[in-house]
């Protein structure tokens, strides 16, 4: 059962990474309540701070930066495919509004 | 299996752990066909009452942070298990169960309010979109809630998870860990941006 | 780690069941290879139904303007055959065999998690049964307003939308009733039972290879199995998803896929398509896999360009998916994707064509054995070949236009799936049978069934190129006598009852020659890869010491050596090795541990179709019961103690 066990945070620096995690949500409230001032770099923010604290979950939380690459490139492929996937048909379906309407 | 002669995962990841995130990579796709279901429709107008009318964004802010600390007491559940810490990986996944269990109830009790306001399932397809993407997040919370709740109970039965309780713990925190990333994301997709 | 944590007694309410002989040893059983054959029979039964389906089909249409069906059990007959012969046929056939070779050609004992095996088996039939008890339960309506408010019949209450249910003909409105609900949930069951089985096979392959079995000494079939466990995974979440939002469609008054209420019917062509494509991959490269196998064991060659080969089965998959929308491009889709997709569905074609080049280079040169396995190998190759020509027209966008919705689109993918699957799908029958049963099948029934398949087969779907070209529209139950297309209808019709004619041959062989059938050796065909080298039939535990291997095709390596020129040279002790390989293979020395039976996966997958009937019928009764079926199954698995099977003396075996 032992893998070549890998070094583990300590629970102090879980604690430190779940306030970062705070942090970086409160900053996304602040972001939807200053939209006017902020304007239109809002949601390139926004997607910025989602996708920090995704890959804080992801590699810190579930372990996945000290993880075998095996494991890593399943994530990493999922996410890949579907982004692409669904890149196309969001983008077929906004052209053919923009040609058929 | 125990058998001897037999190469003991060829691949250094133990097989259960493996299974899972194989699954967990494939639910990226059952998520993402939800997500792009909903950014399709938001995009386009139609009559009726909108999400953003009706949304409270501090109380699910704080649910999301709700969610966010569950994911750290179940980390920390882990932990205490690696260090045959028993008593605190109880304490630890029943902080976590309890801590989703408070995330769902912030759900059904702003769904709840929706509704009173005409936010439905059927009033337009932005309530329909809404609902489903959220729902199944839903879902997702609760199966983890139980599977944390079953564990938890296994643990006191038998006076301690076993080694290979320790493995099941393991298991269901990547299944958590996941729920909680799903939200990460929703949250900033429906509710913020 | 933890001090040693026994679990308790009380857990363990449920002891596992021990059967090893009748009804139950095959409820519970959690062996590969019993849950293999269990898939193959099923299947067969339900081509059997399919088949039936497509007879009364072609009944129909042997002479215009018949009215041997009414337009709306014509609707449902062919509805019904496609999505049997997909789901089914092809994916349980196919999954017999991953089931039963799987873990054979990797050395292994079993698959990673033998349970949820079982679980596979057990959603799947449940599946099935639930979809085809629409025939009992079911209720097609006529849709308001439409001209089809005949009676229905009998054969007219079951899903009518089509197997790809396109939106909104297949919608509340346009397909009152519950027949199309039973599809839409009968498939999301199907879907779960795959995406199972794909997790498992994958962790499988990776985890439970014997020593030495590194993955580039894998046989092609294996690949193959690893492949479209991949596809699997990733294209079915989509499907449930889009049968979940059909379903509240349906059933829940929301729109996603209907016009008024601002929903876009084309996403459910999207959708559906994103997880159809790939699956009519996963469909053909299980039959790749055998006939990669076939063709080197009746060449004596080794197979041409393995890597080659490997690799273009992964690049299929991969650009698999990137092709679905060529099934749309009569859809109201933009120029720019038409384009897109045109371009991709053209260069899918590059590594297919890579395989058939390789296959080729495979057969050349080498010592032709045209027994029926191979008979069919070969059948196969050409049949694709002529499926895939007609594939790569369909990727010029203009020209599909045309082609679209005629049978000229109906003779490409039964020259592809029914010529190239199922054929690939008899090669390996005939070629593994006397590995399964330990015996032989009769080889002149055996050269009748794919002469008399062969000749019925291309009387049935070669026509079918020219009168899609006429124009004969599909998906409609009659046709005008003024079209003049009668007479090779007729034609096509007569070629299905000589297909149907070779089945009942095949089965003859099958029944007789597993009863009274000479023995099979071990190796009777003089093979290449691992699962030769145990006894026919095998033996419950596979393999008695695990096997190390040193070489792809490893057990050739053993039996033969090369000359100067590379010719396979038969080395001395060949045949010492074969005895011995066959006793020990029987007499094991080691305690062997197996997989406890359980009847737990049994009762989980009974949940699923009572929440099915419960949200067809709003019975909170039926849905309560599923609920605790799949609660009691559940908790039953997670607490039901691991003991392991021991085989401790041989005679049990």
């Amino acid at each position: 059962m032992n893998q070549t066990h890998k070094p583990h945070p300590t629970p102090k620096q879980y604690v430190q990474i779940a306030v970062i995690l705070g942090i970086l949500t409160a900053i996304e409230v602040v972001l939807y309540y200053t939209e006017s001032t902020v304007g239109v770099f809002t949601d390139p923010l926004l997607m910025i701070l989602a996708v920090s604290k995704f890959v804080i979950v992801v590699g810190w939380f579930m372990h996945l930066r000290f993880e075998n690459s095996l494991v890593n490139r399943f994530f990493a492929g999922g996410m890949i495919l579907a982004l692409f996937l669904f890149a196309i048909v969001m983008l077929e379906r906004a052209s053919a509004i923009f040609f058929f309407s | 299996m125990g058998d001897h002669g037999y190469p003991h995962e060829p691949t250094g990841v133990e097989t259960r752990k493996l299974g899972m995130w194989v699954f967990l990579s494939t639910e990226i796709l059952f998520f993402g066909t939800l997500i792009t279901t909903y950014l399709i429709f938001k995009g386009r107008s139609f009559d009726g009452i909108k999400l953003e009318e009706v949304y409270d964004i501090p109380f699910t802010s704080v649910s999301s942070f709700v969610l966010l600390m569950s994911s750290l007491t179940m980390v920390l559940a882990h932990h205490a298990i690696e260090k045959s810490d028993q008593e605190r990986t109880s304490i630890w996944l029943l902080a976590t169960a309890l801590l989703g269990a408070v995330f769902l109830a912030g759900q059904i009790y702003e769904f709840t309010e929706f509704y009173h306001k005409g936010f439905t399932l059927t009033v337009n397809i932005y309530g329909s979109t809404f609902y489903v993407l959220t729902g199944f997040h839903g879902a997702h919370v609760f199966i983890g809630v139980i599977l944390l709740i079953i564990l938890w109970g296994v643990g006191q039965r038998q006076n301690g998870l076993s080694l290979d309780g320790g493995m099941n713990l393991e298991f269901i925190a990547l299944y958590w860990h996941f729920v909680d990333i799903v939200w990460i994301v929703l949250f900033t997709v429906v509710y913020l941006i | 780690m933890s001090e040693d944590i026994k679990e308790k007694r009380f857990l363990t309410i449920f002891k596992r069941p021990s059967s090893t002989e009748g009804i139950w040893s095959w409820i519970t059983t959690v062996d590969h290879k019993k849950i293999g054959i269990m898939y193959g029979y099923a299947a067969f039964f339900f081509l059997l139904l399919g088949g039936l389906e497509a007879l009364i089909l072609r009944i129909q249409l042997a002479k215009p303007d018949n009215d041997f069906l009414s337009a709306a059990e014509y609707n449902a007959m062919f509805t019904m055959h496609g999505t049997t012969m997909v789901f089914l046929v092809i994916m349980p056939l196919s999954a017999a065999f991953f089931n039963y070779l799987l873990p054979l050609q990797i050395g292994a004992r079993d698959v990673a998690f033998p349970r949820l095996n079982a679980l596979s088996y057990w959603l799947w039939i449940f599946g099935g049964l639930f979809l085809y008890s629409t025939f009992i339960f079911g209720s097609a309506g006529a849709p308001q307003g439409g001209y089809l408010a005949e009676e229905i019949g009998w054969l007219g209450n079951a899903p009518n939308g089509g197997w790809f249910g396109y939106q909104p003909n297949a919608s509340f409105k346009y397909s009152p009733g519950t027949a199309m609900d039973y599809w839409a949930l009968g498939l999301q069951i199907l879907g779960v039972s795959s995406l199972v089985s794909a997790f498992n096979f994958i962790t499988t392959i990776l985890n439970m290879r014997a020593k030495g079995m590194r993955l580039m000494r894998m046989p092609v079939f294996t690949w193959m199995t690893f492949a479209v466990a991949f596809l699997l995974a990733f294209s079915l979440p989509i499907i449930a998803i889009a049968l979940f939002l059909v379903t509240f469609d349906r059933q829940f008054g929301t729109t996603f896929f209907l016009t008024e209420g601002g929903g876009d019917p084309v996403l459910w062509q999207h959708l559906f398509w994103l997880f159809g494509h790939p699956e009519v991959y996963i469909l053909i490269l299980p039959a790749f896999g055998m006939v990669s196998e076939i063709l080197p064991t009746f060449s004596k060659k080794p197979l041409f360009g393995y890597a080659a080969i490997v690799f273009a089965g992964f690049g299929i998959a991969f650009i698999g998916f990137g092709v679905w929308a060529h099934h749309m491009f009569a859809s109201a889709i933009s120029p720019v994707a038409q384009a897109g997709f045109g371009l991709s569905t053209m260069v899918i074609a590059v590594p297919t064509g890579v395989k058939i080049f390789n296959w080729l280079g495979t057969i050349w040169g080498g010592k032709l054995n045209l027994k029926t396995p191979m008979l069919f190998a070969l059948g196969f190759i050409a049949m694709f070949v002529i499926g895939g020509l007609s594939g790569v027209t369909h990727s010029i966008v203009p020209a599909d236009t045309q082609q679209t919705d005629t049978y000229y689109i109906v003779a490409h993918f039964h020259y592809v799936l029914f010529g190239g699957a199922m054929f690939g799908i008899f090669a390996g029958l005939y070629y593994w049978f006397p590995k399964v049963w330990g015996k032989m099948y009769n080889e002149k029934l055996g050269q009748l069934h794919f002469w008399l398949m062969m000749i019925g087969f291309n009387l049935t779907f070669g026509p079918m190129h020219w009168l899609g070209l006429k124009g004969q529209i599909r998906r409609t139950w009659v046709y005008a006598e003024e079209t003049n297309l009668g007479f090779w209808n007729m034609v096509v019709t007569i070629g299905v009852f000589v297909i149907a004619v070779s089945i009942i041959i095949f089965m003859i062989n099958w029944i007789y020659s597993k009863r009274k059938g000479p023995e099979a050796p071990m190796d009777p065909w003089d093979a290449r890869t691992i699962e030769w080298t145990i006894p026919s039939p095998t033996p419950v535990w596979n393999f008695s010491t695990p096997p190390e291997i040193e070489n792809l095709d490893d057990f050739w390596h053993r039996k033969y050596d090369e000359d100067e020129e590379g010719r396979p040279v038969r080395k001395d002790m060949a045949n010492q090795l074969l005895i011995d390989l066959e006793s020990d293979g029987l007499n094991p020395k080691e305690h062997i541990e197996l997989p406890n039976p359980s009847y737990f996966p049994f009762i989980l997958a009974s949940g699923l179709p009572f929440l099915g009937y419960a949200i067809i019928y709003r019975s909170l009764a039926l849905a309560g019961l599923g609920l605790l079926l799949l609660l009691i199954g559940g908790f039953g698995w997670a607490l039901e103690p691991i003991e392991e099977e021991e085989i401790g003396d041989v005679e049990d075996g």
